[in-house]
């Protein structure tokens, strides 16, 4: 199955935004290890580095492989869409990269803020540039759903003409 | 001369070693080939493995490795003069830490994603994945000694810093709180955490908190209190949930040492500060040298051996191509070198004039034991060139030196409970199994008995052996780093590349660790410090294990290539 999620990865003719480029989701979740703080020193999150063996991080990991499900079936579902999966922690690329994305939606500047301060959750999901989901996200097939729907609408919108046919 | 020409010469020679040497590296060593499948494609899964845009994988690697070690080494270092000091920083990142991260990343990628452990029992001998758990259990009861000591030097130092200091625990709880349980947006809330700390550093200024009365009580210095109640407070912190206070706490330092960066370099540059310490310091003959010493006193910073746990822990699983791997991994090891840069600069441009600088350092001793105190005070002055108060400036840098080894303590006892029970159970000792409290309280004496032990060349002749167990933890940390490039050369050797890249920082980091050993197990004997000594011929078997493990791997990898042409 990984392999047939792989060989469709390379994206054909990708949709586009209002501004031209094609779409971004960013998924959001919290990776099941210690980000900062300790480093060279040592690191959390033992299945990833062989220390130890309690589930310090069992909350994370199940979002993980929530968000992983959704990865799958949108992969599938939306071959030319680009997915990133981030960590809330790395706020160094999340915001920056949430602020640029917004930038395509034709919106105001407070709308734009609004999105910025959402970006960061446990677990999330934005789409464009619009955040759809804070802290939770709801079952893998509504959130595929929900994307798709939100695909055709924007690329409609995003066709000259597309409203009056 | 101006400390901003040491910025300039630093991150200039950062450049040219990512513009030359891990090119090389990436065509002629790693061979890297950008259609190589890596474990995020072969593998997708959308959870542990997932192809990711490399400036977010340099950012979760980045943010993974940094923490206090890479201040604390430097900021010790300097003693021998600004100039061996930076010298080991640039040339540890080019040719010791750029190839061992950059190539632990690679050999895991393709490995499938396997970490460093797995690997070493693969690529070394299935003995070596014993040495492993091994070295790292020393290494996490030295890190938690020196963190201790650590942060009872800063404490009695700056009392006004304890306020600021412990009021990070609440925030950090809040936030948890409110992102884990609530599921709401963290921005707003990390954000009022971090105004919320930075208001507390005038109130602490206001309240400073000593605590010489409790001492005084107990019948124990004001130091060994602290860090009696500091070990006290990490046997309870690493009993809590991580998302109670570990993982939030990673909203507040993440932020904090990107400020502390910024505000650094910044200050540098606004106030034009002169090096004041002299290049190189010619210290008394029997004291330690800086050869072999500072190759160990530097560990974090130049080369580390943890950041391979990072690198083949969870960056390897991710990277989308495989030549992204330069990036991320020599990329990381030049933060990490930057933040080395930053210490040496506080060390050496922020103690005020040659003379201020020569008290600071007057003995190793001195130099060790105030070492986070000289950062501070330099951090305090490069602050008051961006117009904030230095006394306001120092309590912020104890501020992000204390959540850093804060973490770094409960993260290390956590650790160390998790591989004490690994290695009673691999030794039949059933009894302590499962037994979390016992296996914390473990974990929590030894190296609080480390912390304690008395003799050496102390924190200012205060009895505090802090120097000695600094040289011994980068002695662990380099050893670490020693099993990383084994395996790493030997992989390099079996894919008919010559290993001469990770073989030279191998041999050198062995051979300067070793030497280090042989002349601390000597002084040790003649001191008598039992305890030291029994720890020191610990890891100096461990090296010697090591070594063998090493040398007959490659033995049998070029046998086996030689066999196979």
């Amino acid at each position: 199955m990984t392999a047939a999620i792989d060989s469709i990865l390379p994206a054909g003719m990708s949709p586009r935004t209002r501004d031209g480029r094609g779409h971004r989701l960013i998924l959001v979740r919290e990776q099941d290890a210690q980000h900062s703080g300790s480093g060279c020193c040592g690191r959390l999150g033992e299945r990833h580095t062989m220390l130890g063996r309690a589930a310090d991080f069992s909350h994370s990991r199940a979002w993980m492989e929530h968000v992983g499900e959704i990865y799958r079936r949108l992969r599938i579902a939306h071959p030319a869409l680009a997915i990133d999966i981030v960590d809330p922690r790395n706020t160094l690329w999340l915001y920056p990269a949430v602020w640029r994305c917004s930038a395509g939606a034709g919106q105001g500047l407070g709308w734009r803020l609004r999105q910025f301060v959402r970006a960061g959750s446990a677990a999330g999901a934005i789409l464009d540039g619009e955040v759809l989901h804070v802290g939770q996200l709801p079952s893998a097939r509504a959130v595929v759903d929900e994307i798709g729907l939100r695909l055709d609408l924007r690329d409609r919108d995003a066709i000259p003409g597309e409203h009056d046919r | 001369m101006p400390a901003f020409y040491l910025i300039v010469i630093t991150l200039g020679a950062f450049y040219l070693g990512y513009r030359f040497y891990s090119k090389y590296l990436a065509e002629r060593v790693y061979a890297l080939d950008p259609n190589f499948r890596t474990p995020a494609h072969e593998l997708a899964d959308g959870v542990d493995f997932v192809p990711t845009n490399k400036h977010i994988l340099l950012g979760h690697h980045f943010t993974a490795v940094a923490g206090a070690a890479p201040i604390v080494g430097p900021a010790i270092a300097v003693y021998w003069g600004w100039l061996p000091a930076i010298a080991w920083v640039i040339l540890g990142t080019v040719f010791g830490a750029g190839v061992h991260d950059f190539g632990a990343i690679v050999t895991s990628a393709r490995n499938r994603g396997q970490n460093i452990g797995t690997l070493s029992g693969k690529v070394i001998s299935a003995r070596a994945s014993t040495l492993f758990l091994l070295i790292i259990f020393f290494l996490l009861t030295l890190v938690n000694a020196v963190f201790g000591v650590v942060m009872a030097i800063l404490f009695q130092a700056h009392p006004g810093s304890v306020i600021p200091a412990v009021i990070v625990i609440p925030i950090a709880m809040c936030i948890g709180q409110w992102v884990y349980r609530m599921r709401g947006a963290v921005l707003i809330p990390s954000i009022i955490g971090l105004v919320l700390l930075y208001v507390a550093i005038p109130v602490g200024q206001m309240f400073p908190i000593r605590i010489d009365g409790l001492a005084e009580m107990v019948g124990l210095s004001v130091r060994t209190t602290w860090v009696i109640l500091i070990f006290a407070y990490t046997w309870v912190a690493s009993r809590l949930p991580v998302w109670l206070l570990l993982q939030p706490r990673d909203y507040i330092n993440g932020q904090q040492l990107l400020v502390a960066l910024v505000v650094i370099f910044a200050g540098v540059i606004v106030g034009w500060d002169q090096i004041t310490a002299p290049a190189v310091n010619p210290v008394a003959a029997d004291t330690k040298q800086w050869f072999p010493y500072l190759f160990i006193t530097i560990a974090c910073g130049a080369i580390s051996g943890f950041h391979s746990l990072v690198a083949s822990g969870t960056t390897s699983k991710q990277i989308d191509k495989e030549t992204d791997a330069r990036y991320i991994g020599y990329g990381g090891a030049m933060g990490e070198g930057s933040l080395a840069l930053a210490a040496i600069l506080a060390c050496t441009a922020g103690l005020g004039s040659a003379a201020d600088w020569q008290t600071a350092y007057a003995s190793f001793g001195a130099a060790s034991g105030g070492a986070l105190g000289n950062f501070v005070t330099g951090v305090g002055h490069f602050l008051s060139n961006l117009g904030i108060q230095a006394q306001l400036g120092a309590s912020f840098a104890v501020v992000v030196v204390v959540t850093f080894a804060g973490t770094t303590m409960d993260t290390g006892v956590r650790l160390q409970r998790y591989i004490l029970e690994e290695i009673a159970e691999l030794a039949g000792f059933r009894a302590l199994v499962g037994r979390t409290t016992l296996l914390t309280t473990l974990a929590v004496l030894v190296p609080l008995a480390l912390a304690l032990v008395p003799g050496g060349e102390g924190a200012g002749g205060k009895g505090f052996a802090f120097g000695q167990l600094w040289t011994l933890f980068g002695t662990t940390n380099q050893l670490t780093a020693g099993l990383a490039l084994s395996v790493v050369s030997v992989w390099v050797l079996a894919r008919n590349r010559s290993p001469i890249a990770a073989i030279v920082p191998l041999v050198f980091l062995l051979f300067m660790t070793s030497w280090a050993l042989v002349l601390n197990l000597l002084e040790f004997l003649r001191e008598g410090s039992w305890m030291l000594l029994v720890m020191d011929g610990a890891i100096a078997i461990l090296t010697a294990w090591l070594i063998v493990e090493a040398v007959t791997a490659l033995n049998r990898q070029r046998r086996g290539s030689a066999g196979a042409t």
